[in-house]
């Protein structure tokens, strides 16, 4: 029995590393899929959000939405996001773009993965390929 | 009856395999391979590639010409390149934002068939590009990074004036479904 006592005590400082991520699986495994979440910019400046997973509304905070146009008049949105969390989170993002009207004129065919250090400050930055596109639309999903 | 029950578990086991469905190509439910480039990291390094390419100072305005240089596969992944590109031009063009030189060999003898005089744009830019692979291991955790890098030439003066790098990072022991 002496002799398996080391062992087990090496077993659990190995599994030490992979706690938080089977805690997170299993967090993962009893709750609903992740939903897609979206702040848009508003033509008056600001944005507006709809929050459709409570729990990224927990870990990150969307702190300011800048709209301005390039050169060629397109124009260009940045989003910062803040990780309120005390743990390292990863965070998948994507753009739509809409006209004046509400019509979505772009959409980004993927999600872009991105890593938010605790307490860190992220930009975000999409630039409109049309120039109808006036008001970007940023999805979010927690992982 | 025991040789039956073997028969038995043996056609369970293999009766527990995940029957083939379709998935968004766009979605979160795609395999994800350290051997190799997935379809998705050719989307993800395209698409931040065409945004920092289209805030460059020679995009800013108009349609500018261009040309489609080579894109070297450095990887031992084979594959066409033509799934990098496509993630630039398709919406560049889709956009009227670039004009894009076609020198399809069919185009270009159908063209001087018909007898047009129009005179064929001349590239003001050549984009080209190479994907690079880097691989290391920790005990069993593996981990790749594929490196793609881009170049816009301006043909008049002969010299880069945008460039980017992306490099897609996967790390695990095994394949895995998912972000």
């Amino acid at each position: 029995m002496k002799k398996f006592l080391p062992l087990l005590a090496l077993g659990l400082l190995t599994g030490c590393t992979t706690i938080l991520e089977t805690g997170d699986k299993l967090e993962r495994g009893l709750t609903p899929p992740d939903a897609v979440n979206y702040a848009t910019t508003k033509p008056e400046g600001g944005f507006s959000t709809q929050l459709n997973d409570n729990r990224i509304g927990n870990k990150v905070e969307l702190l300011a939405a800048r709209k301005s146009k390039t050169d060629g008049g397109y124009t260009r949105v940045q989003f910062d996001l803040r990780n309120g969390a005390y743990l390292r989170q990863t965070i998948n993002v994507s753009f739509e773009w809409l006209a004046a009207d509400g019509t979505v004129t772009e959409s980004q065919p993927n999600w872009i993965v991105t890593p938010l250090e605790p307490g860190a400050l992220t930009t975000v930055t999409a630039t409109a390929l049309k120039a109808q596109s006036a008001e970007c639309r940023l999805r979010l999903i927690s992982r | 009856m025991n040789k039956l029950s073997l028969l038995a578990c043996a056609v369970f086991i293999v009766g527990c395999g995940t029957p083939a469905t379709y998935k968004d190509p766009q979605g979160r439910e795609l395999v994800v391979s350290l051997d190799k480039v997935n379809i998705q990291d050719f989307a993800t390094a395209g698409s931040q590639m065409l945004q920092s390419m289209i805030s460059s100072p020679s995009f800013s305005k108009g349609a500018p010409v261009l040309q489609l240089g080579s894109i070297t596969n450095d990887t031992a992944d084979n594959f066409d390149t033509a799934l990098l590109l496509s993630k630039l031009t398709v919406p560049l063009v889709n956009a009227n934002r670039v004009t894009l030189l076609d020198n399809d060999a069919t185009a270009n003898a159908a063209r001087a068939t018909s007898g047009s005089n129009a005179n064929v744009p001349r590239a003001e830019y050549v984009l080209k590009g190479k994907i690079l692979e880097d691989r290391s291991n920790a005990g069993s955790t593996r981990q790749s990074s594929f490196v793609f890098q881009l170049t816009l030439v301006e043909v008049k003066r002969g010299v880069a004036v945008w460039t980017e790098e992306k490099i897609v990072t996967k790390q695990g022991t095994k394949n895995a479904v998912g972000f």
